[in-house]
């Protein structure tokens, strides 16, 4: 380090001085022209230095270092289990989203070759994408089919289901009923209009509640963490107290006191935050069976998904940032006592 | 080196410590200050390390203004002073070495060079031999030597040392007074706080008497 120019720098332009140029021959510095390649060696030895003290230190009291590190597993695996199982809810509800089809049934009156001319007649329309015609024979054959009621169905003797249009409107807005709506509902020829955007608007809704629920638990959570790993820091910092006050005195500063701290909050991050995907994983294992059961009482129809490999990484990354951080905020309080006013 | 112009500090406490105290050091100079327990010694040398801030006045040490020197520029200047303390102040959980090695550490020196450095420092207070041991298993002669094996191992143009003897025997206080007057003969300039007025007779060099935090005498031996 060019210890030199480096003081004059922190120094302010001093106003004339009894500083003599010529007695500058003791505070010549030693280390004045150090290469760019022996400072980088300098500062590698440095953070290598506070790296493995700092594990060092987490070694040395490990019943401590693995309560703080379980506590914040658990607290870094409840919100991620919260996400799972949302985006897991918000992947079902994927297609159901989508709907926007007006069914139109037709009053029972009403024959085939009526409803297919009622059907020519919506086509018409600018605001109508596209109108499909369901016979009463193809809508028993799919209750048939999905209900399983079959046999119960045989007991009928006259198909009681009426001609049904599902008429899909060009481009809804989201918000209020098309006009399509409310014209067809005051058509005579039809006897029931079901618009799905009333509950589709309901299942955004109860989505983007879950969604921002997870996100003020994951919030709490993180800052739960960010405390944990704060207050652990500040003990240790505290036992170190005549460590730190002697490598203050004999010049280090206070990036080198920090350093080794900065390191054990980053530990402490990346432990809880392999803790925490160990749990989940654990979870996941655990209710597998009886949600494997489940899914296949729905004929696979439904496929779950699980953490995915970049989704742990971030988790990972996200909690050795959060230690960082809580270390970072540990220090700065305890640096700012110890310097003169 | 070290100079004092008209410097007072009365703490927070409403505690004079120091009155307009005026004097300057020269380079290589080996001075004692002394003076009864509260009239000073302690706050002098904590103003030069900027452990405290002056309340009036001006310092110089190294050809830095000390009023100049904002926070981060702290560290640099106190790697350019060497401090021994009356208790040490070693770390007991890392050999002597590793005491030794930390002002270089901390001023990144390369290392390969730490390791001469530490052995040449040790050298000279005659510890070479106890590098591996940990301080705890030392005298207290030797625990002292050790923590001024760490004031002089990045070879600082400043050393300053509070009561470096306090806790000391007189023989073992003789002999390292005489280590420090060594290092003024290189060219160090050593500050020495002391109240055994004793010794500093013996040892025969300058030094400031204060007396409630006033500048009452600075004597002079005479030149051998």
């Amino acid at each position: 380090m060019n210890t030199r120019r480096q003081a004059e720098r922190n120094v302010r332009k001093p106003a004339p001085t009894p500083a003599p140029p010529a007695a500058s021959a003791n505070a010549e510095p030693r280390r004045s022209r150090l290469s760019l390649r022996a400072r980088l060696a300098a500062w590698r030895d440095q953070h290598l230095f506070g790296f493995f003290s700092s594990l060092g230190r987490l070694a040395a009291r490990p019943w401590a270092t693995a309560l703080t590190v379980l506590m914040l597993g658990f607290a870094l695996a409840l919100p991620l289990m919260f996400w799972l199982a949302f985006d897991n809810a918000r992947q079902l509800s994927g297609g159901l989203r989508e709907a926007r089809e007006v069914t139109v049934f037709l009053k029972p009156a009403l024959d085939s070759a009526a409803a297919t001319d009622f059907a020519a007649d919506l086509r018409k329309r600018d605001d109508v994408a596209a109108v499909s015609v369901r016979t009463p024979e193809q809508g028993l054959s799919e209750f048939r089919q999905l209900s399983g009621f079959g046999e119960a169905l045989d007991i009928l003797k006259d198909n009681p289901l009426p001609n049904v249009l599902v008429v899909t409107p060009r481009s809804v807005p989201d918000g209020d009923n098309p006009p399509l709506v409310a014209e067809l509902k005051i058509d005579a020829r039809a006897d029931l209009v079901q618009y799905d955007a009333t509950w589709r608007r309901r299942l955004s809704d109860i989505l983007g509640f879950g969604e921002r629920a997870v996100a003020v638990i994951a919030a709490l959570l993180a800052l739960a963490t960010l405390l944990v790993i704060g207050n652990t820091v500040r003990m240790d910092i505290q036992a170190r107290a005549e460590e730190i006050a002697v490598m203050q005195l004999i010049g280090a500063s206070d990036g080198f006191v920090r350093r080794p701290f900065l390191y054990s909050g980053l530990w402490y991050g990346l432990l809880g935050g392999v803790l925490a995907l160990a749990i989940v994983i654990g979870a996941e294992w655990a209710i597998a069976g009886p949600l494997d059961r489940l899914l296949a009482s729905y004929d696979h129809r439904l496929a779950l998904s699980g953490l995915g490999v970049v989704s742990a990484l971030i988790v990972i990354g996200a909690s050795s940032l959060l230690g960082w951080a809580g270390a970072f905020v540990a220090t700065a309080r305890h640096m700012a006592a110890g310097h003169p006013t | 080196m070290i100079t004092f112009d008209k410097v007072s500090k009365r703490y927070a406490s409403g505690q004079d410590a120091l009155a307009e105290l005026s004097f300057e050091i020269g380079a290589g100079e080996v001075v004692f200050v002394t003076g009864h327990s509260g009239a000073g010694k302690s706050t002098l040398l904590k103003l030069i390390g900027l452990v405290e801030r002056p309340t009036r006045g001006q310092i110089v040490v190294n050809h830095a203004q000390l009023a100049n020197v904002r926070r981060r520029g702290i560290p640099q200047l106190r790697r350019h002073i060497g401090m021994v303390f009356q208790d040490h102040r070693l770390l007991t959980d890392r050999t002597v070495f590793d005491n030794v090695a930390l002002p270089l550490i901390i001023a990144g020196t390369a290392r390969e060079e730490i390791g001469k450095r530490v052995r040449a420092a040790l050298d000279k207070v005659g510890l070479l031999a106890k590098e591996k041991a940990s301080p705890v298993a030392l005298s207290a002669g030797e625990q002292q030597r050790v923590g001024i094996a760490r004031a002089i191992v990045g070879k600082p143009p400043v050393i300053i040392a509070d009561e470096p003897t306090g806790n000391l025997d007189p023989q073992l206080s003789a002999e390292i007074m005489n280590l420090f007057a060594e290092f003024g003969a290189v060219g160090t300039t050593v500050l020495i706080a002391s109240h055994d007025l004793h010794l500093i007779k013996r040892i025969g060099k300058r030094a400031l008497v204060l007396d409630h935090g006033r500048l009452v005498d600075d004597y002079r031996p005479a030149p051998p």
